[in-house]
């Protein structure tokens, strides 16, 4: 019976899991087919499932980065720092990250 | 003039899932390594909250630069070949470099 419980969970999972890649997919495309479009552009089917695809599994690796980063950092929940710190490679995003970090927050770093 | 974004509490939703597998996994390795060494230790239970909602802007904006760079960099590929369409083949010439970039 316990296995046909783990069982029923897994593929609950599965359902939402599902869900959210297509709820995802459907943010990429929309905003795949705007950019293409700037350029007077228009992308072909297999590229946008490809880039969704690859802009999930992307967001995935983020989720495990902040999570990583924010324990090194002992905070118990990600913050702006963490997500500049896992763009690190991005050198030009990364300015421009910093400039889209609400000033509310660093001011907030300011007083403590 | 209308930005395409991700929404925060769609990304919110995918980032909660992978944190609490990677919870459950944890908590299986910790229980595991409980039988093998038969102590009753408790283990520093750090529980991970989430993201601060700003944070969370700021990885829909990450993401979707991820998004917007692939198509920018597939269609001057395409461009340069004359091509009005975005194929499979000016995207394979551009993936290595994104790849290795994000």
């Amino acid at each position: 019976m316990a296995t046909n419980d783990v069982e029923r969970e897994e593929e609950e999972d599965e359902s939402v899991n599902q869900l959210l890649r297509d709820r995802f997919r459907l943010c990429t495309i929309s905003i795949a087919e705007a950019e293409a479009m700037k350029n007077g552009m228009e992308v072909s089917q297999p590229i946008l499932s490809c880039i969704s695809d690859l802009a999930c599994k992307y967001a995935q690796q983020l989720a495990k980065d902040l999570e990583l980063f924010s324990q090194h950092g002992t905070r118990k929940s990600a913050s702006t720092k963490d997500v500049i710190l896992s763009a690190a490679s991005l050198r030009s995003s990364c300015y421009d990250l910093k400039q889209k970090t609400p000033q509310s927050e660093k001011k907030r770093r300011k007083i403590t | 003039m209308e930005e395409h974004t991700f929404d925060p509490d769609l990304v919110r939703e995918i980032f909660g899932l992978v944190w609490r597998r990677t919870a459950a996994e944890r908590d299986k390795n910790e229980n595991s390594q409980n039988v093998d060494a038969e102590v009753g230790a408790s283990t520093s239970k750090k529980k991970f909250n989430g993201a601060n909602p700003h944070a969370l802007k700021l990885s829909c904006e990450l993401l979707r630069i991820f998004v917007t760079e692939a198509i920018q960099r597939a269609s001057a590929i395409a461009e340069i070949e004359g091509s009005p369409k975005i194929e499979a083949t000016h995207l394979e010439r551009i993936l290595p470099q994104l790849l290795l970039d994000f």
